[in-house]
């Protein structure tokens, strides 16, 4: 039997819109994944921890206030600094489609913005996986 | 404590979205239920009391990163909503706040829908101008008697505060977050732009950027203002600070209040909060 994929949904930062984090953490949940949820205001380091801990494969940040181009690249950097960068790491939130190119760049494998279907990340869980 | 003393200084914070006769019957609703539970529950005598006072915005969550100037249809519907419920103040979202920070000409729009709402469309003219419809005061009764049994269930957890730390209220938001969302992922509700009436289209390229020296810029001012405010005079108000806080019989604010006037920071005041009460942890439920 093959282990289930667990993910953790991660909000870093000072935002606190939960809404949309929320729901794709309870929906990737339904779908039969292992989910955790951080809860809001965490910081990278924070995050990191977790992760190791739970031992999860993906990991999706979700921010609304603007601070993704400092935020998310630093879980990525944290993640290499602890040996863990096997970790998959996807990105979801207000985020402007021109930062999308450079987030990849440094190391967010996926960004999905407001409106994504549930059915668009769960593909790309499985075509990441 | 004598209730009139105080409750006519408390005010609420709601939400608008985009059902606007449910929404207006809401903010009618939430004022009986106010003035039934201080006039019932807690006996106040003074009419400010159980006068429900409310600010509003319009819903974060409506706002569609899709053909982002439909928003500004939207935003106008929750004005609306809010004034023919009886706000007394409202914050009316921008056009492009799901594509990032807004920009000047975004937020001047949403200005400009309350004073459209205000100054031309004649709403303000009457107190509940809806009081009376068919439809408003079914929908009132309906969401008071809903809302009544809510009040009911978090009095038998034990109080809200009880409720929130056993996750109560989460789950019933997020229950509720779920199935709008599960609506409109199968097209059962309709999101124009979105999941109906869809377009190709690039986002706008006017899109706030804040520049990050903004950050560097902000912190060489802090620093600056560190060197230069009376430091011992900052350390004795924040002890003073820390003091009132061990003591439950404190009033905090007009310390802190004193504190601000030596230049204390907000960051160095919360240290003191946090050091002495801890921090909140959220109970989370999935």
């Amino acid at each position: 039997m093959t282990k289930k994929i667990r993910i953790l949904i991660a909000k870093p930062g000072l935002d606190g819109h939960d809404r949309g984090a929320k729901y794709v953490a309870r929906a990737l949940k339904d779908a039969g994944y292992e989910v955790i949820y951080t809860g809001i205001r965490q910081t990278p380091d924070a995050i990191v921890k977790t992760a190791i801990q739970e031992d999860v494969d993906f990991i999706g940040l979700s921010l609304l206030s603007g601070a993704h181009n400092e935020l998310f690249p630093k879980v990525v950097d944290l993640l290499k600094l602890k040996n863990a960068d096997d970790i998959i790491i996807f990105g979801g939130g207000v985020i402007p489609e021109s930062d999308i190119p450079g987030l990849k760049e440094k190391g967010i494998r996926a960004v999905f913005t407001p409106g994504t279907p549930i059915k668009d990340i769960i593909a790309y869980i499985e075509s990441a996986k | 404590m004598d209730i009139d003393s105080f409750a006519g200084r408390l005010s609420f914070f709601f939400n608008a979205h985009n059902d606007l006769l449910e929404e207006v019957a809401k903010f009618r609703a939430a004022r009986r239920i106010w003035a039934k539970v201080m006039k019932e529950k807690f006996n106040a005598q003074k009419p400010t009391s159980m006068m429900l006072r409310f600010h509003t915005q319009t819903g974060g969550s409506t706002l569609t990163a899709q053909q982002p100037d439909n928003n500004i249809v939207r935003v106008a519907i929750q004005t609306l909503a809010a004034v023919l419920g009886g706000t007394q103040s409202l914050h009316t979202n921008s056009r492009d706040e799901a594509l990032g920070l807004p920009t000047e000409d975004s937020v001047r729009i949403a200005l400009r829908t309350q004073q459209i709402v205000a100054h031309e469309s004649g709403v303000t003219n009457s107190i509940d101008p809806l009081a009376g419809s068919y439809t408003i005061e079914k929908l009132t009764d309906t969401i008071e008697e809903q809302v009544w049994h809510y009040l009911n269930k978090i009095e038998d957890i034990g109080g809200m505060v009880r409720a929130i730390e056993n996750g109560y209220v989460q789950k019933e938001i997020q229950d509720a977050a779920y199935r709008y969302q599960q609506e409109v992922e199968s097209g059962e509700r309709v999101v124009v732009g979105v999941n109906k009436f869809t377009i190709n289209e690039n986002q706008p390229s006017d899109i706030l950027k804040v520049d990050p020296k903004l950050r560097d810029l902000q912190i060489c001012k802090l620093s600056e203002l560190k060197k230069q405010r009376n430091n011992e005079n900052v350390t004795q108000k924040l002890t003073e600070l820390r003091l009132a806080a061990q003591d439950s019989d404190k009033n905090l604010m007009p310390v802190i209040v004193t504190a601000v006037k030596e230049y204390a920071t907000l960051g160095e005041i919360c240290n003191i909060l946090r050091e002495e009460f801890g921090e909140y942890q959220e109970s989370i439920v999935l």
